[in-house]
């Protein structure tokens, strides 16, 4: 597959035809499967790696009774167990991974619920090995990055080395008696709130690039974060992040230089009912 | 449905021998597919309703109060136990739990999952069809009756000038138009659909249920604690459903796989975990051409 040699897709499409006429030998060899799409597939390909198989980790980890109820600072055993459940989803992912012989995770699909008494974390995505070959590494990388970016990043000179991760649960003070009363009547911050959400970001944050230097990470890309009150305890707020931590593994990074293109096609123009009534 | 041709109603037989044809594809899936040399001949579906009860042999109810009893699970089936720590307390303290792999479950999925599907190939068989292409299968639940019905639809065809299948059974594939024309030119040719289902019943013993309702229990940690049984549970609902698809490659390729685990809670610590992995199983018919790199653009709106 070349640019300058257009395919044959019929010829193709016939010899893939006559592949299936006859029944395939036996064959004892482990199948691969992949959540991967034929274009990541591909990507992956190019950039010398392939897929080896989906790969889980599961960690449901138990929130102690009384935790959520009105205190003051942060809720410092549910930010653990947010943690521990997320480190222990991740640990198990990279076992199975080791275990497939694969040298780390692309497309991992991170999946979180924070109940009142237990945290459950999945993590799903495809371990992949180089074609090259190459020593296993004692420590698969995980990755929540497409294969697209994951061959971009390659290309620029980096490497994902893990997930890195924080969060932080946090108390809304309770206003005094007076302050409740004189803010009743009142379009007013509650500023106990917005300290609150201020002190949860702050610390989670900070867990999640102390998460990423401790997997030798330089730094953190696609961060995603969620953040506001508990649905079961209004009272109490929560924020999390997550992203990619990843290292520069070339002498310097890599510019890509993209090209920049003019599509000469209109932006779509639609039909607008209302233009005939002459508004 | 052995035969296909004097099993489908009267009105089928004239529908696939009009000289019309029907397609769920797109326009844009439509013009992919003639350009790839495929000829679509007939809308085709299938379907099936299945009932499971509480009752069946190796059941809940059938498998007793004996934490050994692993009745009605095939050779190989997951089941974990677990123990009380504490010894006996009282008739209602749950000494012991299990992870069980509900096999009559999956086998009861597998089996309506699997007529659906080959309703749908025979159908495509009756059209003389060489495959079946975007493929969509939905799986429901009908009303609270315990009944799920399963739904296959896709568009039968022919390769312009290509043999028949091995044994007359079309391919069938999830993709259609511009995504199986890459995967033909990446070397992949369909050769069905693949789908599995696994369902894990948890039975929690008294740490579980402690841990699950955020207490503690006797003697037990008072910093968070993972969730051993649960966990574990759902990690092998997810790694039988991978192994039970797995079974189906014969060294094959699983391409485009998506994973679904829905979880119900039936009591604290208590719940059934049911994963299902589906995606299409693909066979290598030419060494992988690489792609040339990429070039990455800067789009200018």
């Amino acid at each position: 597959m070349s640019a300058s040699q257009p395919i044959d897709t019929r010829a193709e499409m016939l010899s893939g035809a006559l592949s299936l006429a006859s029944a395939p030998p036996p064959s004892t060899a482990r199948g691969v499967t992949s959540d991967l799409s034929i274009d990541e597939a591909l990507l992956l390909h190019g950039a010398g790696w392939e897929p080896v198989d989906l790969v889980c980790g599961v960690s449901v980890v138990s929130v102690p009774i009384g935790v959520w109820n009105w205190g003051q600072g942060e809720i410092t055993v549910a930010s653990a167990a947010h943690n521990a459940a997320v480190k222990g989803a991740s640990d198990h992912l990279q076992n199975e991974c080791i275990k497939v012989h694969g040298h780390g995770v692309v497309g991992v699909r991170v999946n979180v619920e924070v109940h009142t008494h237990h945290i459950d974390v999945e993590l799903v995505g495809t371990a992949i090995r180089p074609l090259s070959g190459g020593s296993h590494p004692a420590a698969p990388f995980v990755s929540d990055l497409s294969a697209r970016d994951f061959a971009l990043l390659q290309g620029a000179g980096w490497m994902p080395v893990g997930l890195a991760f924080g969060a932080s649960f946090a108390y809304a003070p309770r206003r005094s008696a007076g302050d409740a009363m004189k803010q009743k009547t009142q379009n007013i911050e509650l500023t106990n709130f917005t300290e609150a959400m201020y002190s949860a970001r702050e610390s989670a944050m900070e867990r999640m690039q102390r998460s990423a230097l401790d997997v030798g990470g330089q730094g953190v890309v696609q961060v995603k974060v969620t953040e506001g009150p508990m649905h079961f305890a209004h009272h109490a707020v929560g924020f999390t992040a997550w992203g990619t931590a990843v290292r520069l593994v070339a002498e310097s990074h890599q510019f890509v230089q993209p090209d920049v293109i003019l599509p000469l096609d209109d932006a779509v123009v639609t039909f607008a009912a209302q233009s005939l009534r002459g508004a | 449905m052995s035969d296909a041709a004097t099993d489908l109603p009267e009105a089928a037989v004239r529908r696939i021998e009009s000289t019309s044809f029907s397609s769920g594809l797109s326009v844009p899936d439509f013009a992919a597919c003639l350009d790839l040399g495929l000829q679509p001949v007939g809308l085709v579906q299938g379907f099936c309703v299945m009932r499971w009860g509480w009752y069946g042999a190796g059941s809940g109810y059938m498998r007793g109060m004996n934490p050994y009893a692993g009745a009605g699970q095939g050779d190989g089936a997951y089941m974990e136990t677990y123990r009380c720590p504490h010894g006996y307390v009282s008739a209602e303290h749950r000494m012991w739990g299990q992870n069980v792999e509900q096999t009559w479950v999956e086998e009861t999925w597998s089996q309506g999952y699997g007529s659906a599907y080959t309703r749908m190939l025979e159908e495509a068989t009756a059209f003389g069809a060489h495959g079946v292409i975007g493929v969509v299968d939905r799986v429901t639940n009908l009303a609270d009756t315990g009944t799920t019905e399963f739904h296959f639809l896709g568009t039968a065809i022919k390769v312009e000038g290509g043999p028949p299948p091995a044994g007359g059974v079309p391919w069938s594939t999830y993709l259609a138009g511009q995504r199986l024309t890459k995967s033909i030119e990446a070397g992949f040719m369909p050769v069905s659909v693949a789908a599995s289902m696994a369902s894990v019943r948890v039975w929690a013993y008294c740490m579980t249920e402690y841990f699950m309702e955020g207490s503690r229990g006797w003697g037990g940690p008072t910093s968070p604690y993972e969730v051993d049984q649960v966990s574990k549970a759902h990690m092998a609902s997810i790694q039988l459903a991978r192994k039970h698809v797995r079974q189906q490659l014969s060294g094959d390729l699983l391409h485009g796989a998506t994973i679904e685990v829905v979880k119900r809670e039936l009591s604290q610590g208590d719940e059934v975990i049911d994963c299902t992995l589906r995606g299409n199983r693909m066979r290598r018919f030419k060494d992988f051409d690489v792609v040339p790199p990429p070039r990455p653009t800067v789009r200018l709106t």
